[in-house]
């Protein structure tokens, strides 16, 4: 089951979400809701990413495909250049580069729709109405848990706890 | 807070409900001038190409100086989102999807010119690589198909770059309208609940974008520039383009993104979220892109002066002295003297001086992408190839409508989206009116 | 696909000490290739197609005025600047050493135009007329180019085809053909005992624009100042 818990600032929001680890929640039972983003000091919500390697890998590997191309279908086609080599790396390098940098902006913005949670199957969580200026944590906890986690987030400072 | 936070909602949203008829009155006129500029592309689809002025030995006239500048103008976003972004400058928040807006709809502007200057445009396919039965492949090493490359590269990610920050808004204006409005924004919203993780994802897609934007987007006004640098036309081949073009890119940008704050701030309402501290930020910075572009272009005019090889002696001379002086020193006084004046004496620097000097910027951006292009052309190499240019109305009528085309699409863009963007300007963020 | 060796090797030279002025090579140009007539009104605008043109050059003051005449042609440049810059492919070196123009596949950027650093092509800015009864006199050797499409001297490739068709070796493009003064001089650069590949070697044989490097095949010969 969940509870909804909602802050005014994200200090509190920030003890909350401490206290809660400290009682053995995993950053997985807990999802912050908000209007804007907001920036906890490092070790209290983080989500480790992996979005700037993939997104360097993509880059190398669209790099790699943009030369192979090229080269490629220089000698497949029955090309008449006149003297002019069929595949000249130099004359062609910008081509490479911007391959290079839509593979970058194609893992980007793929990345991040896999990694927000966007295109993913949801699950059946609830999910909050957040209104403007105010942070609301989601805790899932079991039934027994349910008593120690709202004291936890009322003594945080919470201004409002409610089962969702 | 709560109560700051709605007052912020309130006044980013009432723009997006229901159109006023001062909002007609603009928009209507103006899409019928955007509608003669596509008769008037139709004409020469139709008739031929001749119907253009460009000639013999001015091959490129109107259409590649307004594809340059075009270009040039997408390069506001670039510098605004992705700049500032990186450097994480507080007062670009209000500011970066306005000039994110512009970088798209001037890529999609500029990016038809290439199609429209061509002798047989109902071909300009042929530039794609794609397999056929003819066994015909683009030329790779040619700087317009690199041209290709760049601007569908920029394009696609200025697009991605504008719409990924407009998610948590939209999703936002999802709960708070109805009908066909709702069903839009719920579908471009994808699924956007506000959790953490997406806002994590989110932040750092956005900043990767950033630099990568910035990267392809230096890169497409360099490849802009390599059209001409890498002919052997008499000044044209100089190794200086390439950041000039850059340059001039950023700062016609920023000219344009002035001029677009300054109109939705007072038409939209917007003055305590666009405040003189936005201004006077962009205007120093049109000061500093000012003196850059002024250095380069001194660069370039003064080495080819002091050089005196006589093929670009004669372009140098038809430029500074002869047919093209009065659209030169007109560049100089729009792109140099005038910011300089009213942006480097600070007690005259205010939002109506940066509105002016941005309006002179554009002119003078225009008129150097003109200078640069015809003057070559007109003098080429062999004397008894000597040339000159004249518009037909065909080409006024198209250039005139991309302005038209401009604001008709940046008008409509801030009809259905907030065009400040609310999730990044938090309340305490708002500067107060001096 | 590396470069077929082929035997011949097209070039043209010209001796600009004989060269009267007299275009009749413009005139033969334009009978033989069907090249568009212009009318007052385009050519003041710059539209006239000439793929050979007579360049006229004035020197010193009047009583002592010298005119100098070069006609001036697709050079068929080896290093051409116009070949690389095609987005299609429209333009490149045949075997045989010229540099071929396909039409069908001109998309009329005209990037090339703007590289050439002679100025000798030229761009069907409609679709060509003729007034009557020119159109009758059309060669049927030499397609029409449609309107949108790149267009310059080919050295008469025609003709060349025919011949080597034909298995002769006497080939005169047209220009070479009509000159009264005998100026002009085409033939096979890789023969050396051919005309052009004697004069072309010759004390008082020049290029224009050599020093850009593009490494025209045509030879212009004048008393050496």
């Amino acid at each position: 089951m969940y509870l909804k818990a909602e802050f005014r600032e994200k200090e509190t929001a920030a003890r909350a979400i401490l206290g809660l680890k400290a009682n053995g929640f995993g950053p997985d039972a807990l999802d912050v809701f908000s209007n804007e983003p907001v920036e906890f000091a490092d070790g209290v919500l983080d989500r480790p990413s992996r979005m700037s390697l993939v997104v360097v890998a993509s880059a190398l590997t669209f790099c790699m495909l943009a030369i192979l191309f090229v080269r490629y279908t220089q000698y497949d086609y029955p090309l008449v250049t006149g003297g002019m080599p069929l595949f000249s790396f130099w004359s062609t390098g910008v081509v490479f580069y911007e391959l290079t940098m839509l593979g970058a902006i194609l893992s980007a913005s793929a990345w991040f729709l896999w990694e927000s949670g966007l295109v993913r199957r949801r699950g059946s969580a609830p999910v909050p109405a957040v209104e403007p200026g105010v942070i609301c944590l989601r805790v899932r906890c079991e039934e027994e848990q349910t008593q120690l986690a709202s004291r936890q987030l009322e003594q945080a400072g919470a201004t409002r706890v409610t089962k969702l | 807070m709560n109560n700051a936070a709605q007052d912020v909602r309130r006044d980013l949203w009432r723009p997006l409900q229901g159109v006023s008829w001062r909002y007609l009155a603009v928009i209507l006129p103006l899409s019928l001038v955007t509608l003669w500029g596509l008769i008037a592309w139709g004409y020469q689809l139709h008739h031929g190409i001749g119907v253009a002025g460009i000639r013999r030995p001015v091959f490129w006239g109107f259409y590649l100086v307004d594809f340059v500048f075009w270009i040039g103008i997408s390069h506001a976003g670039t510098l605004i989102s992705a700049i500032l972004r990186l450097t994480d400058a507080e007062w670009r928040k209000p500011v970066t999807r306005a000039a994110e807006a512009i970088t798209v709809f001037a890529l999609m502007i500029g990016g038809m010119f290439p199609i429209v200057h061509l002798g047989r445009a109902w071909i300009f396919y042929w530039l794609v690589p794609y397999p056929n039965s003819r066994l015909l492949w683009p030329n790779f090493r040619s700087p317009l198909v690199w041209d290709l490359t760049a601007i569908s590269t920029y394009l696609i990610g200025s697009t991605i770059f504008l719409f990924l920050p407009l998610i948590p808004d939209v999703a936002q204006l999802a709960k708070h309208t109805t009908g066909w409005r709702r069903w839009l924004y719920r579908r471009l919203a994808l699924g956007w609940t506000g959790s953490d993780r997406e806002w994590h994802a989110l932040e750092r897609a956005m900043k990767l974008m950033a630099g990568i934007i910035l990267a392809v987007a230096v890169s497409v006004h360099t490849v802009v520039a390599w059209d001409f640098s890498m002919a052997v036309a008499p000044m044209w081949h100089s190794t200086i383009f390439g950041p000039y073009f850059v340059a001039g890119a950023i700062f016609s940008g920023i000219a344009a993104l002035i001029i677009a704050m300054a109109v939705i701030r007072k038409t939209m309402r917007l003055e305590q979220y666009l405040t003189p501290h936005h201004f006077n930020n962009l205007a120093k910075l049109l000061l500093l892109m000012s003196l850059l572009w002024t250095y380069f272009t001194v660069a370039e005019n003064l080495t080819a002066w002091y050089g005196n090889e006589p093929k670009e002696m004669a372009v140098f001379g038809a430029r500074a002295r002869g047919v093209y002086a009065p659209y030169f020193w007109t560049m100089v006084v729009c792109n140099f003297f005038v910011p300089f004046v009213l942006l480097g004496i600070k007690k005259l620097r205010s939002i109506k001086t940066a509105l002016i000097a941005s309006v002179t910027v554009l002119i003078g951006m225009w008129l150097e992408r003109y200078i640069i292009i015809i003057p070559t052309l007109s003098r080429p190499r062999l004397t008894a190839a000597w040339g000159s240019y004249a518009p037909s109305w065909v080409e006024i009528s198209i250039t005139v409508a991309t302005f038209t085309t401009m604001v008709v699409l940046y008008l409509s863009f801030a009809k259905l989206f907030p065009i400040i963007s609310i999730w990044e300007f938090k309340p305490h963020d708002r500067v107060s009116e001096s | 696909m590396g470069a077929k060796v082929s035997e011949h090797r097209w070039g043209m030279a010209i001796d600009l000490d004989r060269c009267t002025g007299c275009q009749a090579c413009v005139a033969a140009c334009h009978a033989e290739n069907n090249l568009p007539v212009s009318n007052p009104e385009q050519a003041a605008k710059g539209r006239a197609v000439h793929w050979i043109r007579v360049d006229r050059y004035y020197e010193g003051e009047f009583p002592n005025v010298r005119v100098k005449y070069r006609p001036v042609l697709c050079q068929q440049c080896d290093e051409a600047p116009c070949e690389p810059v095609c987005p299609v492919y429209a333009t490149y070196k045949n075997p045989e050493g010229l540099n071929v123009q396909v039409y069908n596949r001109c998309v009329g950027t005209r990037y090339c135009a703007n590289n050439c650093p002679y100025s000798v092509r030229f761009f069907n800015w409609f679709d060509p007329a003729w007034p009557e009864p020119l159109q009758l006199q059309h060669n049927p050797d030499v397609s029409i180019r449609e309107g949108g499409v790149m267009e310059k001297c080919t050295f008469c490739i025609q003709r060349i085809q025919r011949a080597e068709e034909d298995g002769s070796s006497d080939i005169q493009p047209a220009c070479v053909q009509s000159c009264p003064a005998e100026a002009m001089v085409f033939g096979d650069l890789n023969d050396s005992e051919s005309n052009v590949s004697r004069l072309a070697g010759s004390g008082r044989a020049t290029q224009l624009l050599g020093e850009l490097g593009t490494k025209p095949k045509v030879f212009y010969l004048e008393r050496a100042k």
